[in-house]
């Protein structure tokens, strides 16, 4: 029964972009992956922007501080079977923005990444290939839950699992948009 | 006759996803782009079945699946069922459902969408229940057999009320100019934000119902002249779907003044006008 179900995974995967602080180059190649040049819908693959019925995690971009909270709440909002492609060389290892005081150098160091798309900006063939490789990682992946026991540090170094890390977060950057503070 | 109108009953939710397939397919050639292949709507069906669903709570996940049943009986009703004039009311009561789903999770966007579905349907439905009194009018007959075999065309007698039914049926599909309550690039879907799963497959597919319900009330204008029916509901698809490629979306206000100030005089006036001349 499943195994049949598998079978249809290759022809409809869905995708979720986020960018995280990324200079837009590396969006700019995912849109014309999409757009009428490369097409990617012939291959049934949508842009949905809704995490709850994504597979597919494209990030670009090399995870400012603000974004982190909101990268990791997008990853556990998704529902298994999913994958996570990193675009562009900011996404694999931070790239140009590596090591500034307000990067994180990559996304791996907050979730599992299982491709990695180089090039500063990632070419749409390259994006194209790298979506190809998740996918067949993604039809060998199970529908149970991906639990998240590889601790992170935490924003005074300190190691922690990642929901206290979303909360303490959002505490510390997310409540301190101007107009905020007074509540 | 009874038979075939009970089978497209049974297949409809197929039915529909062969058209939402051509749509598709239609749409990414009018953009100059390949297109997905015509069974896509199937391969998604099948992926989401494979899918963790993430429930919100049970009654937001209940709804979705109202929304689905109470859809195919608004189809059954109109195809089989009791009357046309209590298919409209169903349709309406699922879209209903729809909505307390979409009102009972916290999500900003999923409320969003709610209340502007509700906006959809004080636009759209008061067309509906005219288009389906002006069919009693001309052909004297609330169900679909008795306006088969009318032996009249009900769209002569009324090309007002259909062109305002024709232009309904953006709003209803939530076709651009006005897919507000969905609004992909806006509110993401709006009330199906939060589903997930099984419980997303259910309101995907129910949209799919959706082509069926409308398709078949355009196709009843053609009334016994059954060439004449299918050719309406090609040419008036053919149209929704040019129109929603070359449009952006409006606003909510817009919509209504569209609907009441527009179409809803129109669909009264020639509703109104065959009451008296008859
Ligand atoms: S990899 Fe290069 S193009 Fe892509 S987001 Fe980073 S800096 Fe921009």
């Amino acid at each position: 029964m499943f195994g049949f179900l598998k079978r249809f995974r290759k022809k409809s995967p869905w995708i979720l972009h986020y960018n995280t602080g990324s200079c837009n180059g590396c969006d700019i190649e995912i849109l014309a992956c999409l757009g009428p040049k490369y097409d990617l819908e012939r291959f049934g693959i949508v842009n949905k922007g809704n995490p709850k019925q994504a597979d597919i995690l494209l990030v670009t971009g090399p995870v400012t501080k603000r974004a982190r909270a909101r990268l990791l709440r997008l990853y556990m909002q998704m529902p298994e079977p999913k994958v996570v492609v990193a675009v562009g060389a900011c996404a694999c290892t931070g790239g140009v923005f590596r090591y500034m005081y307000n990067v994180e150098n990559g996304v791996d160091r907050y979730i599992p990444v299982d491709v990695y798309v180089p090039g500063c900006a990632a070419r749409p063939e390259n994006i194209i290939e790298g979506v190809k490789k998740a996918i067949e990682i993604w039809e060998r992946k199970k529908k149970e839950r991906i639990e998240l026991p590889k601790l992170v540090e935490g924003v005074e170094g300190e190691p922690l699992d990642r929901r206290t890390l979303i909360r303490q977060l959002e505490e510390k950057f997310c409540k301190r948009l101007p107009g905020e503070e007074e509540e | 006759m009874k038979a075939i109108l009970l089978l497209v009953a049974l297949l409809s939710p197929i039915l529909g996803g062969i058209v939402y397939g051509i749509e598709r397919k239609l749409k990414a050639r009018m953009q100059n782009r390949m297109g997905p292949p015509l069974l896509q709507p199937f391969y998604d069906f099948f992926k989401l079945a494979d899918k963790r669903a993430l429930q919100i709570h049970s009654f937001h996940s209940l709804m979705g699946i109202a929304f689905f049943v109470a859809a195919w009986f608004a189809v059954f009703a109109l195809l089989v069922g009791p009357n046309i004039l209590v298919a409209v009311f169903l349709h309406v009561l699922a879209l209903l459902f729809f909505t307390a789903g979409g009102f009972s999770v916290k999500s900003p966007y999923s409320v969003m969408g709610a209340l502007r579905e509700l906006a959809h349907i004080l636009a759209a439905e008061p067309i509906l229940v005219f288009a389906v009194i002006a069919l009693y009018l001309t052909t004297g007959s609330w169900d679909i057999e008795g306006i088969l075999s009318s032996g009249k065309v009900p769209l002569f007698e009324m090309p007002l009320l259909f062109a305002a039914l024709v232009l309904t049926i953006p709003i209803v599909l939530k076709r651009s100019p006005f897919d507000i309550s969905e609004a992909h690039q806006e509110i993401i879907g709006g009330a199906e934000i939060e589903y997930s799963g099984i419980f997303y497959e259910a309101v995907y597919t129910a949209k799919w119902l959706e082509y069926i319900f409308i398709g078949t009330l355009i196709f009843l204008f053609g009334g016994s002249n059954y060439l004449i029916g299918f050719l309406l509901v090609a040419l008036t698809f053919l149209l929704v779907w040019l129109i929603d490629n070359s449009t952006t979306r409006l606003t909510v206000h817009h919509m209504m003044k569209f609907a009441w100030g527009v179409l809803l005089p129109l669909a009264a006036f020639n509703v109104f006008w065959i009451a008296i001349w008859r």
